[in-house]
């Protein structure tokens, strides 16, 4: 069941520019960028802008728009990548619900697209 | 560990796994450990792209550690999951060209890790899989198909490499039976795990009935999802359900008889056990003798698949598949 694993335990974290998010791919194995879409990202209920988040993978940060051209970066399915979300700042400590929806085209199922969104209340590190 | 006289062997994937292993609960090293100490063995298998990161490239070091592991344990290699990554780039498949190169790449990682053979998938299509034929044997690694629902022997598709086998006549080419196409019921498990996220029982009654119909899967889905639009359920209710026609299908136990000589080997699907120990989905007392009779020498790996809706431990599910394939094949076998 992946419907819960894309939002990690304990997966929100205060930084200098707002907030970062630790998410997993919600799949058995591990995919190129080029298949997976972050395709929104809500704190306290409201949708956060696009422009406003990055995402990280092995301490590479892009722009959601660039995982796609990534036909050769792998997501290992073990590893956490990293949303950075800009000018939302969340105090250490404090309660917040935090969704993220990422959608992937398994790239061995032609027509597949899989949508999966986690939803859960984390506290701040 | 032979359950039985039969050339029919037991084993595991660690794909029935992917909870713990998702969730950092075991790492790869300690689901091989547990597998041996339970004795859910001796065969093992394993999908490439998720228990080896930067797979199909595969270090020397890593070779060298993953056999060293292998030998330690006792258990047996059965096969390696590789996979038809045509759409890596999703507006523009690969090419024929690209797709053996892609493919000849996990073929030498199986090799290099001592894997006798290699589960592929269909749409890697019968020209691709016919041109590694003579890389399949140089390595000494067989390539087998996975038939898995809604496919089964007859399906034009499998047809497709059943005659380019006929061709190719190479020995390294053969088949994997996915016993979820051979199917008698949609697993109770799953129809639970959509009754807690609302989904109406008078939608799941409707599903079932389209379900136990004659005819192709894919069409009888359809005519499930207009009539349950005519009865004005939900869409996101009625979509939930739609995969219950390509994760399992009907197809007869019996029908994998006609290509038993090239079956290298299987995949025991299975979901749920009802208090006879008996799995519901797929009636393996049905199933197991035709491959018993039909002199199968290979590896079935329990492939536990209800952690796409459950959290349900892998290992006490494989354990019971254990017991009573046990129990199936001893009572052949007497």
């Amino acid at each position: 069941m992946m419907e819960h694993r894309v939002v990690s335990d304990n997966g929100l974290a205060s930084s200098p520019e707002g907030c970062v998010i630790d998410i997993r791919l919600p799949w058995y194995r591990s995919l190129p960028l080029s298949v997976v879409q972050i395709d929104e990202v809500q704190i306290d209920g409201e949708v956060i802008d696009k422009d406003k988040v990055t995402f990280e993978l092995e301490g590479e940060r892009m722009p959601l728009s660039e995982l796609r051209p990534k036909t050769g970066t792998v997501w290992y399915v073990l590893d956490s990548a990293f949303l950075h979300i800009d000018g939302i700042d969340v105090a250490k400590g404090s309660e917040h619900e935090v969704a993220v929806t990422v959608s992937f085209r398994p790239p061995y199922i032609a027509g597949l697209n899989r949508i999966v969104k986690t939803t859960k209340t984390l506290s701040a590190n | 560990m032979a359950a039985n006289d039969s050339g029919l062997k037991l084993g595991t994937t660690l794909y029935s796994m992917t909870p713990a292993f998702h969730g950092r609960e075991y790492t790869f090293e300690q689901l091989v450990r547990k597998v041996a100490a339970e004795g859910i063995g001796p065969g093992l298998e394993v999908v490439g792209f998720q228990s080896i990161k930067g797979f199909p490239t595969i270090t020397d070091e890593y070779a060298d550690w993953f056999k060293g592991l292998i030998a330690e344990t006792g258990l047996t290699l059965s096969c390696l999951g590789i996979n038809a990554d045509l759409r890596i780039d999703p507006d523009k498949p690969m090419s024929d060209d690209e797709s053996v190169e892609y493919h000849a790449r996990q073929l030498e990682a199986a090799a290099k890790l001592g894997f006798p053979l290699v589960r592929y998938q269909y749409p890697a299509g019968p020209d691709v899989i016919g041109r590694l034929a003579p890389l399949a044997e140089k390595l000494g690694v067989k390539m087998g198909l996975e038939i898995h629902a809604p496919h089964h022997p007859n399906h034009p598709d499998v047809i497709a490499f059943r005659e380019m086998y006929e061709r190719v006549g190479s020995p390294m080419l053969g088949f994997i039976p996915d016993f979820g196409a051979t199917a008698r019921a949609v697993p109770p498990s799953f129809f639970d795990a959509q009754r807690a996220n609302g989904v109406p029982e008078d939608l799941i009654t409707l599903a079932q009935e389209f379900w136990v119909e004659e005819g192709e899967p894919y069409q009888r889905r359809d005519r499930y999802i207009a009539a349950a639009r005519a009865r004005g359920f939900q869409d996101r209710h009625i979509m939930s359900l739609v995969i219950i026609f390509g994760l399992f299908s009907r197809a007869a136990p019996e029908s994998w008889a006609e290509i038993m000589h090239q079956v290298i080997h299987i995949h025991g699907k299975f979901f749920d056990f009802d208090e006879n120990g008996d799995e519901i989905a797929v009636d393996y007392a049905r199933v197991l003798p035709v491959f018993v009779e039909g002199g199968y020498d290979g590896f079935m790996s329990s492939e536990y698949e209800g952690h796409m809706w459950t959290d349900a431990d892998g290992f006490d599910k494989i354990r019971r598949h254990h017991a009573m394939a046990r129990r199936i094949l001893e009572g052949v076998a007497a």
